[in-house]
């Protein structure tokens, strides 16, 4: 049993780190496929934008030191 | 063609990467254990993952629209991808850890020789579950890559091709493979995979990309320049 637990988290584990940030790039992509069926290319580039963007948002969120200590 | 080389290069270096921890494993336990065991469970692990290889694979291309394919493959490609660059970056900046093998083998086998009064089967469960869970994500890479983009011959190659690289390399060393830059080799099979998945999720959605694969390349180096971008800004300064 806790061998098949083992196997489901490390299925899950794959594709989530943060649950929150996976939320956000799901929701990017959702987004995404709203856009680029009504404005196409346009929509295309705000995607890579968007997806780009929010790995240097978690990166910085999760990278930056508490506030107040040194730097 | 030039696709297909694509697909081979990005199934073999994620697959080295997953290889080379699994190899990790297998060291630590025959050499504290003696071979036959884990042998064997390693045996059993690569049966039981060839099976869903063929099994998911096979069902997955042949039920599934292509569309809806690329757009759910993608979707988790990309997921998949950006965890690792995600770590990639924090790892690059200093936040957290670099992976090291050498220390990962050294725990191994001091939590095996705490165990070592118990029966053999431990070697062949501690063998089967490791390279099973790591094998795990090569099953997935290798799905992921080669499914979306028929390019599962090319895939399922790459695939093999690494196992069979670390395990040669293994056998020659019998030691883990402290020397490959793992870090590294994460940090850009990351920016690949979540290229890839990026360029299939939009063109489930529809999307139409310029230059058709070759996006994939523009794609790598936006998200290059971003995470180089976030590296510099959670850098921490080296300790004195």
């Amino acid at each position: 049993m806790s061998f098949v637990r083992a196997a489901v988290r490390q299925v899950v584990g794959l594709f989530v780190g943060d649950w929150l940030q996976s939320a956000v790039v799901l929701l990017i992509l959702v987004a995404g496929w709203l856009g680029i069926s009504r404005f196409g290319a346009p929509a295309l580039v705000a995607l890579v934008v968007l997806l780009a963007g929010q790995l240097v948002w978690f990166a910085r969120a999760e990278g930056a030191p508490p506030s107040g200590s040194p730097r | 063609m030039g696709q297909q080389v694509f697909i081979f290069g990005a199934a073999f270096l994620g697959s080295a990467v997953e290889s080379t921890e699994a190899l990790t494993i297998v060291l630590a336990v025959g050499l504290t254990r003696g071979w036959r065991a884990p042998l064997m469970g390693t045996a059993a692990a690569i049966v039981a993952l060839a099976v869903l290889v063929l099994a998911f694979g096979q069902l997955i291309v042949t039920t599934v629209p292509e569309s809806a394919l690329k757009l759910v493959v993608g979707t988790l490609l990309l997921l998949f991808g950006l965890r690792w660059l995600h770590k990639a970056v924090l790892r690059s900046a200093g936040v957290v850890a670099l992976h090291d093998e050498e220390h990962a083998y050294n725990q191994a086998v001091s939590q095996l020789g705490g165990a070592a009064a118990r029966r053999d089967w431990v070697g062949f469960v501690l063998a089967l579950k490791g390279v099973f869970l790591e094998g795990l994500e090569v099953v997935f890479i290798v799905i992921a890559v080669g499914g979306a983009g028929h390019g599962f011959p090319a895939a399922i190659a790459g695939g093999i091709a690494a196992a069979l690289v670390v395990a040669a390399a293994g056998v020659a060393v019998r030691r883990p493979l402290a020397r490959v830059p793992e870090n590294t080799l994460k940090y850009g099979v990351g920016l690949i995979l979540t290229s890839l998945g990026t360029f299939w999720a939009a063109e489930g959605m529809g999307a139409r990309w310029p230059l058709d694969f070759v996006s994939i390349l523009g794609l790598a180096v936006v998200y290059f320049i971003s995470s180089r971008l976030a590296i510099a800004l959670v850098r921490r300064p080296a300790l004195a």
